[in-house]
């Protein structure tokens, strides 16, 4: 939309000379004053672009990624460190190295980076490998051998020592968790369970929580011999009998209620 | 009674009737060439037969199969099979009343005399080739030579053609009663093999990277199964170490003709090596001049013979900690007519750092067929080691730190950056 530029103050002089001086003399001024008006036109103003034009169509550039190698050839990596940064599969992963979820390649091997093409695994790709020695060259000859690497120390396994001479008593505590090797039987003092409590398998939980399984808790009926007579759907008397005697419990549970709260 | 039993309980009302009836005038001839033989006793004898004979094309309930199965036979088919058969007419196949069917019958039996003719020509033209002079012939002793494996190859394929067509030969195959001497039954064999096993078996080749590390290349041509005791092995699997304890009983099916001679390689391609911080091989088992024919699948390798063990079992095993070990089992057929010196080799190969492409090299063998098992740590593996005499069964193998590039982090916060002597009035 052309709109007009305004000119407030020219306007607002005019009017007040018009009120202030109603002779002959303000139409004279008044004449003038429009005269100014006309030598000084509206002016309707057209830009080039809108602001909305601009912020849809701007060139599309955003902050630059860091894509690209970040190790160069015959460089020494460890396993994870990640090699080439990529949009796509510019490079593919090749012997000792693998490829994340946004294409990284990524060394899975301690070495030196190879770049590499091999035209008999793929006639156009290019790879990026790790090989042992800086000298080894890839891609290998075919149908050679692969390389490989033990990365392993040979550790003589703890035996566990049975406390010798009596029995462990090992009672409701059990020491659970961890490897197998170095486990020694640990002299726990027979606690006497309480009453109701038999038979309770407590074991030390992450957090060093002696607890036993929700299995066994919920088995805790059955070890005490808990028995509960089967339900009869048409038996009345029975649910009356029940009935009554939760009448009674309740009634007793308020009347305590009354007495104490209500002193 | 069985869900089949059920099924087929109509049609046994149905033709009770007729079966007694025939019962007592005819013996019921089945889908077998040979009369059932319960029938044939409950006709002659009029006394009850304490060990009653099933046929294994007719036995239907669990309690008959799993007596057949106790005498060594294999019912044949589905039990929903064997009760149609037990229960119908029992028309051989080959009569029955279908008129489309008994004139495309006919067509290929007319086909199967024409085919008959050809081989009849083509070995006539391959007896007069053999019995011409290689001097007449243009080209000499090779081209002769190389005319007659074409024409022996064409031979083959007509004997092929010949028998592809036949219903009867097709069912004998599927019932597992095809005779392996004959080039039809080698041939559906083969096909059948390779539309599934085969592909798995170079699939685990392939994935278990057998082909580059034991052997160059490799192409199975035969089918070789792998068992322990009475447990089967799929390709690739994992197998206690108390299983494979004994050695495994093989069957090997090969698909070409003749009789001959194989080896047997059971090797070990995982073997940590601390010293050179890499893997070795080891030769678990290894014997030579073993008899295979495509009739002769079983191969029990605890039953080879003294002169034919290079190298007895040793139990596969896994240290604790190393990583799987893939343990190859391979066939590798020697040369027509050679025969390995056993006592020779015995001294010269030994078991540990065995490379079977220098055993392939030098012995002149040629790779058939073979089966993979792979082996971790479990409970008895030192009960395992400790029986066969093995060292090493309290030794864990733990990975080696990996040095970071990263330089160690300085410490941090206010202690740390007063910690040097400037600030000793300002400790505790």
């Amino acid at each position: 939309m052309l709109l007009p530029r305004l000119q407030p103050p020219l306007r607002a002089a005019i009017a007040s000379i018009a009120r202030s001086a109603p002779s002959v003399q303000s139409t004279a001024c008044l004449n003038e004053a429009f005269a100014a008006l006309a030598l000084k036109p509206l002016v309707f103003v057209r830009h080039a672009s809108h602001a909305q034009q601009g912020a849809v169509n701007k060139a599309k550039d955003g902050p630059g990624k860091r894509l690209g190698a970040k190790k160069s050839g015959e460089q020494y990596v460890i396993p994870g460190n990640i090699i080439f940064r990529q949009r796509g599969t510019h490079w593919f992963p090749g012997d000792n190295c693998a490829m994340g979820r946004d294409h990284t390649i990524y060394a899975t091997e301690s070495g030196y980076v190879k770049y590499y093409k091999d035209p008999e695994r793929h006639p156009k790709r290019q790879y990026i490998g790790v090989v042992f020695k800086r000298d080894q060259v890839l891609p290998l000859p075919r149908n050679s051998h692969r390389r490989r690497r033990l990365n392993m120390v040979a550790v003589k396994m703890e035996v566990p020592e049975v406390a010798e001479g009596g029995e462990v008593a090992v009672s409701g505590v059990t020491l659970e968790g961890g490897e197998g090797e170095g486990r020694k039987e640990v002299k726990v003092k027979k606690a006497k369970a309480r009453k109701g409590e038999e038979g309770r398998d407590l074991k030390l939980r992450p957090g060093y929580m002696y607890r036993e399984s929700n299995w066994e808790i919920g088995r805790a009926a059955e070890r005490a011999g808990v028995k509960v007579k089967p339900f009869k759907p048409r038996d009345r008397w029975t649910a009356w009998k029940k009935r009554e005697v939760r009448f009674a419990k309740n009634a007793e549970k308020r009347s305590l209620g009354r007495k104490i709260g209500g002193k | 009674m069985s869900a089949c039993q059920k099924a087929a309980r109509p049609l046994t009302q149905c033709l009770r009737i007729s079966q007694a009836s025939s019962q007592s005038s005819r013996t019921i001839r089945l889908f077998t060439s040979s009369s059932r033989l319960s029938e044939e006793a409950v006709t002659e004898t009029a006394s009850f037969t304490p060990t009653p004979i099933y046929d294994p094309e007719t036995v239907t309930s669990s309690k008959e199969e799993r007596k057949l199965m106790r005498t060594g036979v294999y019912p044949i088919g589905s039990r929903r099979r064997r009760a149609a058969i037990k229960t119908s007419e029992n028309i051989p196949f080959e009569q029955l009343p279908y008129q489309c069917f008994q004139e495309a019958r006919k067509i290929l039996q007319a086909d199967r005399e024409e085919k008959l003719a050809l081989i009849a020509k083509e070995r006539l033209r391959i007896s007069n080739l053999v019995a011409t002079d290689s001097a007449t012939i243009n080209g000499g002793q090779k081209v002769k030579d190389v005319r007659l494996d074409s024409m022996r190859r064409h031979l083959e394929y007509l004997k092929i053609q010949a028998d592809i067509n036949d219903p009867l030969i097709k069912k004998r195959f599927e019932d597992g009663q095809g005779d392996m001497t004959k080039p039809i039954y080698r041939y559906l064999a083969d096909r059948k093999w390779r539309e599934y096993q085969r592909k798995i078996i170079v699939q685990r080749i392939e994935q278990l990277g057998i082909v580059p590390d034991v052997l160059p290349f490799f192409e199975p041509t035969a089918e070789v199964r792998l068992a322990f005791r009475q447990k089967n092995v799929q390709p690739g699997e994992f197998v206690d170490s108390r299983i494979s304890e004994v050695p495994p009983r093989l069957k090997v099916q090969v698909f070409d003709k003749g009789e001959r001679l194989v080896t047997i390689v059971v090797i070990d391609s995982d073997v940590p090596l601390i010293e050179k911080d890499d893997f070795g091989s080891r030769c678990h088992y290894l014997a030579a001049n073993i008899p295979l024919s495509p009739a002769e699948t079983s191969l029990p390798l605890s039953k080879a013979t003294e002169a034919q063990v290079i190298h007895p079992w040793l139990p596969a095993f896994t240290q604790k900690g190393s990583p799987y070990h893939r343990y190859s089992v391979f066939v590798l057929q020697q040369e027509p007519g050679k025969i390995l010196d056993t006592a020779s080799l015995k001294e010269q190969i030994k078991r540990d750092g065995f490379s079977l492409r220098r055993f392939v090299d030098k012995c002149k063998v040629t790779p058939i067929g073979m089966n993979i098992f792979r082996s971790i740590w479990d409970e008895g593996t030192a009960g395992v080691m400790e029986r066969a005499g093995i060292e090493g069964a309290d030794i864990e193998f733990k990975r080696k730190k990996v040095v970071a590039l990263k330089p160690k982090q300085k410490a941090r916060g206010w202690e740390a950056r007063h910690a040097s002597d400037k600030y000793k009035s300002l400790r505790r």
